[in-house]
């Protein structure tokens, strides 16, 4: 790439606030000092004892050498680390020494995040995360932007992917559900697993108390750990959550120390499953989970949760509105040969299967959305005379499959899977720029629900 | 079908599809309706032989001389029968498992069957492969055959066709490439 915008040094100021998709734009300049400032800390901490030796003036100039040292470098590569758009490219430019230009094209893009840590969100900044499907490295993060720059990129990005020019407005969006705090507490608290590790804790606390024994404590610190891992941290991580729709996709919004805003775009979610706890069948909640090819690796357990709690029903609707024009609890299921909760079912356009006599996982996966399909048989199973279909999805939690079927039923299932899937997928079934194709255009217009039509003001109409 | 009347290619081996009356089983593992299984050519067993049967040989050895020299013979016989058993076994087993696979290109998706332990029937729609590439390692090429690999976005589906002649390897995979394109639908 010889000659782009960004690459010779002098660089067109950034132009007025509302125009964004002309221009160049780079991360807010407070990243300088806090660069620097973490740089010289971790000087002084790590080099300022053994500096100490030669004297205290040593330290001093030595941290000032770092101070200007970092400063020289924080400088420029804040300079030249820009970013902007071209036509329907997002392209970023980063390094200083080894200069690198990745442009990308956002017709192919598969999730937007603004994420605001806690530090960011004292400071006014966050971070933009781009998802792209190529996988854990894929993803283009735009760290320490101002707030206001990252909002509007998010809307000019998914405005591009979505074929609409850059400069239209945000898309109206539509309230979804929102969690109330006692609902999460409660259900996080409510689950077998959570509930033992409480009262092993109890036990525990109450036996080091009588017995004054201090071996007990080595028990308690990983069941502490993992109570942190498991219901301190989702805790936190839903308080406030709040999902909306829009006509460029399931908004997710929540946080308590780390504030994220996750953009879905129809047609991005490749595969939903519906997980309700032993427990939690009893309070009619079930949790939502989802494959985006995006989220790969670290980050597919952080972004997996569409809802993290909620009623049956609402999950049953959020699948219908991700899955526009299909109704996964009317997809006719078929029992497998134990005698267990296990079935599966197939109509025209999803996958449904159930297994788990504890922990229930209804998966739902949209036939023109499965990759590959496997029948397979063991040696034990061929005695039986069982099969298993598999329907395989990009990486996620979702691993649907029909266990235990008899052969010729198995075979028939496979069949008509195949089949639904051939004719799912027609070729005018993309999902690039899904504001200007017909297809999308019909779909999200169904999809919608008279209650959430009744709430939007005249005005909000879903596409322009 | 379009497919396999453009292909002219050599089969060894052919059998009919779900018409004929067997077991349920088997049944299920049949070709789709109208089409036969492409068989893979005997080269592919006998790579499989070679490959364990080296396996065997260093095994066996290595582990018979290293247990000689530690003075257990009685040992070191036993350990040269078990690789030689293994050897035998997986000889047998080579031709078996060359003979289980087919594949059959339908209208709209690639058929895979193979497996003797566990059978397994792979279907994977041309609009869903993202990569069609075709490999061979030295042994391969000295036998002439090659292996083609579909990558689809799952990567839990490891879908390919082993032990193909490599002028017909290079054809599948054009076709399959081709298809691929003309089926797409993005992710």
């Amino acid at each position: 790439m010889p000659a782009g915008p960004g690459w010779g040094p002098p660089l067109p100021p950034p132009p007025p606030k509302d125009d964004i998709i002309t221009g160049v734009f780079r991360a807010h300049w407070m990243i300088i000092p806090l660069q620097i400032i973490a740089v010289t800390l971790v000087f002084v901490a790590l080099i300022g004892p053994i500096l100490v030796m030669f004297g205290f003036a040593w330290v001093l100039f030595m941290a000032l050498a770092v101070l200007f040292g970092s400063f020289a470098y924080a400088l420029p590569s804040w300079w030249y680390g820009t970013f902007g758009l071209r036509e329907d490219h997002l392209v970023v430019h980063t390094g200083l020494v080894l200069r690198s230009a990745r442009e990308i094209p956002l017709s192919r893009l598969q999730a937007v995040d603004v994420v605001q840590p806690l530090l960011m969100q004292v400071f006014g900044m966050a971070e933009l995360r781009v998802e792209l499907a190529g996988g854990d490295g894929s993803a283009i993060r735009l760290r320490c932007l101002p707030k206001d720059v990252a909002e509007r990129m998010r809307a000019a990005v998914l405005a591009h992917a979505a074929g609409l020019p850059g400069r239209a407005p945000q898309a109206p969006e539509w309230p979804f559900y929102r969690l109330p705090f006692p609902l999460l507490l409660g259900a996080l608290t409510f689950r077998v697993p959570i509930l033992v590790s409480f009262i092993l804790l109890l036990m525990l606390a109450t036996a080091f108390v009588v017995f004054l024994e201090p071996g007990v404590l080595g028990a308690v610190v990983p069941l502490a750990l993992g109570l942190l891992r498991y219901y301190w941290g989702p805790l936190a991580r839903y308080t406030d959550f709040y999902a909306s729709l829009s006509s460029d996709g399931l908004r997710l919004r929540y946080g308590m120390f780390q504030r994220r805003m996750q953009t879905v775009p129809p047609g991005r979610v490749q595969a939903v499953r519906i997980v309700e706890p032993m427990l939690w069948r009893a309070l009619g909640v079930a949790r939502v989970e989802a494959t985006v090819a995006g989220y790969a690796g670290a980050r597919q357990g952080d972004s997996a949760d569409l809802l993290p709690v909620a009623p049956r029903s609402k999950a049953f609707t959020l699948v219908n509105e991700v899955f526009p024009g299909s109704d996964a609890a009317m997809v006719p299921l078929v029992a497998d040969r134990t005698r267990s909760v296990g079935a599966a079912g197939v109509d025209e356009r999803l996958f449904v299967s159930v297994r788990g006599v504890f922990c229930r996982v209804t998966e739902i996966v949209p036939v023109e959305r499965m990759q590959t399909l496997r029948l397979s048989a063991g040696p034990i199973a061929r005695l039986r005379g069982r099969v298993t279909v598999d329907v395989d999805t990009p990486p996620g939690p979702v691993a649907a499959r029909a266990s235990d079927r008899g052969a010729v039923e198995g075979r028939r299932f496979l069949d008509a899977l195949a089949d639904a899937g051939r004719r799912a997928r027609v070729p005018s079934a993309g999902t690039e720029r899904w504001a200007t194709r017909a297809t999308m255009h019909v779909e999200t217009g169904q999809g919608k629900h008279p209650v959430e039509e009744a709430e939007v003001s005249p005005g909000d109409t879903p596409e322009t | 079908m379009e497919t396999s009347e453009s292909t002219p290619e050599t089969e060894t081996e052919s059998e009919t599809g779900s018409t004929s009356v067997e077991r349920p089983l088997d049944a299920a593992f049949a070709a789709p309706e109208g089409l036969l299984w492409r068989r893979i050519p005997p080269a592919l067993a006998w790579y499989r032989r070679l490959v364990t049967t080296a396996g065997c040989l260093a095994a066996g050895v290595g582990g018979g001389v290293l247990l000689l020299m530690w003075g257990r013979p009685l040992w070191a016989g036993a350990w040269a029968a078990l690789a030689l058993v293994v050897a035998a076994g997986t000889w047998f087993l080579a031709g078996r498992f060359q003979r289980s696979w087919g594949y059959t290109e339908a209208p709209a998706e690639l058929y895979l069957t193979y497996g003797v332990f566990v059978r397994q029937l792979v279907v994977v729609p041309y609009g869903r492969m993202q990569v069609v590439d075709v490999t061979t390692d030295l042994l391969e090429q000295a036998l002439g055959i090659a292996t083609v690999r579909v990558r689809t976005a799952a990567s839990t589906a490891d879908a390919r066709v082993v032990g193909l002649p490599l002028a017909d390897a290079v054809k599948l995979r054009d076709r399959l490439a081709a298809r691929s394109e003309s089926f797409s639908t993005g992710l």
